[in-house]
């Protein structure tokens, strides 16, 4: 164990050296092979880094929301994503999306999913003890303070659970996926010959709601057909 | 007479000195045919004598030398002017094919030695006549110096028209000559048709060549002797790999001949009747192999394919703001350099760079161009401070050692200073005036940088997880155990409850013993009468106002009855009975005080036991 953390650190610092050096293929190998024996948001950043540099779209796209996955509140992974995705063709108009729940999914993915339900825990615990204040006290201020805090701490545990529990589905169920081909056509139905409905570009976020065989349903925005799964990858 | 005499003398003399130097020249051609004789000739524009010849090494002294002179005068436009040759001519043959050199000659000239110029001749092998059919094999066997007569067959008279080209394996962009070149030999060659075809050179960029003046030379060809003239040369650039086909080239030469009639009359004898005969010559097809550069280009690659240097300079590297400075650089060498790109410095920030200024000063030459090309790039620094100008690199492919190289400037700092105008502590009277406020210039986005550091191993991630099951049993437990610290403290305050209200009910017959308890200390000891009173008055408001016996002062006891809603004048007499106790247990007080205020605590008690606590 302890000989496999000192190699795993060589192969970074090597990886990062040949980044350095702007022999970016080699780097992306190197902390392909780090990510292989040990998952690091930090690796799946320098990775998205290496890809990009590239000129890898999609796959620095992939690994930025890997990293992002495994630390959510790191800065630099969410602006060069956010740098990337500037570069990808499609600009994906959702007119139906609620601005609450595109918020309210942010929200969701400013924390960790473990942070979630600790969270969730500890308002929990906290709300009962409000309770208990509002049910056990004769003091009719302590009563006051304790029926209203205990409220908004159930509310609080309860969305944290929601978070937690949402965020369970997405890593369990991994519905998200980007196209990794440059040009995809959606189709109708899944084969070869249904109606084609429209063409998605390189680094499209998208997310799969049915899967048939090679075919995955994707939902983007206003749009929903069916495209080969050997187009795209799950995040 | 003797006056004329040296008048014409003096004449003489002057023209003499006016006469250009003396100029003596040796004059052989640059080719001869070995066993067959040739001229040499040593001219002098002055009277001379001595000519010691040089010893003629390589070749056979036949004749010579046969001394000639020629003098003319002329008047141009009034003015006379004179010149004057001696010539020597010797008549040599050359023995043995090869290169020799004619050594220097000497005269003397009013009383000076004078030399000439040396002699290179090269002795070209004799026509070897015995085969005519060999002339077709020779041009199929090789590219390089490909060739074809398209002549008749008869070897005596021979006419044909060769495709030269210099090179016929080439990187992409290396330049390579083609020429077409007539030989001539046994026929009485006229002069060239007009029809001439010459191929498209596609995939070739073509630059003609400039031949000067065109004259036959011998050239010695396929074991035979040719007067050969170059009639056209192209330098080519291929433009891309491949192996690119030149297509023939159609020529016309009109030769004479001379034509037999049947009625010969004395006069075709003599003079003899000639025709002129067009005859079309065709030059053959020949293939250049092109390679392409290999792979990996630097991307700076500037287009360049060749042999270049590059010389930087700098006009300053100290300077005051708002001057300009310039950056030269002299590339020198050849190859394609119509076709070099411009490379682009990267001014840094603050400096105003105008376009660059590119002077070209190159010539056509057989392998390319050749000279330099200087380009001067000028900019005018806005700000004072030290600014560095990034090394400038100009890659070419270099077909000598057949890789790419690249050539770079040094990295220049530059010190601006400040310009006077621009200073602002210049003596007590200083002004600021308001600077312009500029927004952060963006110069470009990237993505930021990786992150060095190794993420530690560990498995806190795992080992802090929480899934929702845990939590949702975390939740129950917590919310049982919630329940069970209700329902424990909601018994334990019931019990509570339960013993305050006990006592509140028997808080009269509590009271009632304790005044019974004083009854019979009326007669008795004061004190201990006065503190049964007190307490017993305490007791019953402590169980009725539950409010236990420690908290409770005689201050705040006529609060908390104001609080429970007793009226004023039943309080006034509570706290009159209480104050009368405590003050009366250390004075001396007759038996009917005791008496009264027995029944006063009475009285009170009764009342109160009748007010809704």
């Amino acid at each position: 164990m302890k000989l496999l953390v000192i190699l795993l650190a060589t192969i970074f610092a090597q990886a990062n050296e040949q980044y350095a050096a702007g022999n970016y293929a080699e780097a992306a190998a190197m902390y392909q092979q780090v990510l292989a024996e040990q998952p690091s948001a930090t690796a799946y950043y320098n990775l998205g880094n290496a890809y990009f540099k590239q000129g890898e779209l999609s796959q620095s796209i992939l690994a930025y929301e890997r990293s992002l996955r495994l630390d959510p509140q790191n800065k630099d992974a969410r602006y060069n994503l956010r740098f990337a995705q500037s570069r990808i063709t499609d600009n994906i108009t959702d007119n139906q999306a609620f601005f609450l729940s595109t918020f309210l999914s942010n929200v969701r993915n400013l924390l960790r999913q473990s942070t979630w339900t600790w969270l969730s825990l500890v308002s929990f615990v906290l709300c009962l003890a409000m309770a208990l204040l509002f049910l056990l006290s004769s003091n009719t201020i302590a009563k006051k303070t304790g029926f209203s805090l205990a409220v908004i701490l159930l509310v609080f545990a309860l969305s944290s659970l929601a978070a937690a529990h949402s965020l369970d589905k997405r890593d369990t169920l991994r519905q998200e996926a980007i196209i990794t081909q440059g040009i995809v056509t959606a189709k109708a139905s899944p084969d070869r010959s249904g109606t084609e409905l429209f063409t998605l570009h390189e680094g499209t976020k998208v997310r799969i709601t049915e899967t048939l065989n090679e075919w995955c349903n994707v939902t983007v925005g206003n749009y929903q057909g069916w495209i080969q799964s050997q187009n795209l990858e799950r995040i | 007479m003797k006056r004329i005499l040296t008048s014409l003398f003096g004449v003489f003399c002057v023209l003499g000195l006016l006469a250009e130097d003396v100029q003596f020249r040796a004059q052989a051609p640059n080719r001869v045919i070995a066993g067959k004789p040739f001229q040499l000739t040593y001219t002098i524009n002055q009277r001379a004598r001595d000519l010691q010849p040089p010893e003629f090494n390589g070749f056979d002294y036949l004749a010579g030398p046969y001394t000639s002179q020629s003098s003319s005068t002329s008047f141009v436009n009034g003015k006379r002017s004179s010149t004057f040759t001696l010539t020597y001519t010797y008549t040599l043959m050359g023995l043995d094919p090869g290169d020799f050199t004619i050594g220097p000659a000497s005269i003397t000239c009013d009383g000076q030695k004078y030399t000439s110029n040396g002699v290179r001749i090269t002795v070209l092998p004799p026509d070897q006549n015995a085969q005519p059919s060999n002339q077709s094999s020779q041009s199929g066997q090789s590219g390089s110096t490909g060739s074809t007569s398209s002549t008749s067959s008869a070897r005596s008279g021979d006419i044909f028209v060769r495709t030269v080209v210099t090179k016929t394996n080439v990187y992409e962009q290396e330049a390579l000559q083609v020429s077409y070149r007539l030989y001539v030999a046994g026929v009485d060659f006229a002069q060239m048709g007009n029809t001439i075809k010459l191929p498209e050179f596609t995939g070739f960029l073509k630059q003609e060549l400039e031949l000067g003046d065109r004259q036959f030379e011998l050239e010695h060809y396929n074991n035979r002797n040719y007067q050969a003239v170059t009639l056209v040369s192209y330098l080519l650039y291929p433009q891309h790999a491949g192996d690119l086909k030149i297509e023939p080239a159609q020529f016309e030469a009109i030769l004479r001949e001379q034509v037999r009639r049947q009625s010969r009359s004395i006069f075709d004898d003599f003079f003899g009747t000639y025709e002129n005969v067009s005859r079309s010559l065709t030059a053959p097809a020949t293939t250049i192999h092109v390679k392409a550069l290999p792979n990996g280009k630097p991307a700076n690659f500037s287009g360049g394919v060749g042999q270049f240097t590059l010389t930087p300079s700098i006009s300053t590297t100290d300077l005051q703001a708002n001057d300009a400075v310039t950056l030269t650089i002299d590339i020198k060498g050849s190859g394609n350099m119509k076709l070099l790109k411009t490379p682009s410095v990267d001014w840094p920030e603050g400096f105003e760079p105008y376009d660059p200024k590119v002077t070209n000063n190159y010539k056509t030459t057989a392998s390319g161009y050749s000279g330099s090309k200087t380009i001067e790039y000028l900019a005018i620094p806005r700000a004072a401070g030290q600014y560095t100008i990034p090394a400038l690199s100009f890659s070419y492919f270099d077909i000598q050692s057949g890789q790419y190289k690249t050539l770079s400037t040094p990295e220049y700092t530059l010190n601006v200073r400040r310009a006077p105008g621009q200073a602002a502590n210049e003596g007590e009277a200083q002004t600021y005036t308001a600077v312009n406020k500029e927004n952060i210039k963006e110069l470009g986005t990237d993505i930021r940088y990786i992150n060095p550091n190794m993420p530690p191993v560990n498995n806190r991630v795992a080992s802090s997880a929480l899934s929702i099951k845990a939590l949702l049993f975390l939740d129950l437990i917590v919310l049982v155990l919630a329940m069970l610290i209700y329902i424990i403290f909601r018994r334990y305050m019931r019990e509570n409850a339960d013993a305050s209200h006990m006592r509140y009910k028997r808080a009269s017959k509590v009271a009632q013993k304790r005044l019974k308890l004083a009854q019979t200390l009326l007669t008795g000891d004061n004190s201990a009468f006065y503190a049964e009173i007190e307490k017993a008055a305490f007791s019953y408001l402590s169980d009725r106002l539950r409010i236990p016996t420690a908290e409770l002062t005689k201050d705040n006891i006529a609060d908390l009855l104001r609080q429970k809603g007793v009226d004023n004048a039943l309080i006034d007499q509570v706290t009159e009975v209480l104050s009368t106790a405590e003050f009366a247990r250390y004075a001396p007080t007759s038996g009917s005080e005791k008496q009264a205020l027995y029944d006063a605590t009475v009285n009170i008690i009764n009342l109160l036991e009748n007010q809704k606590i």
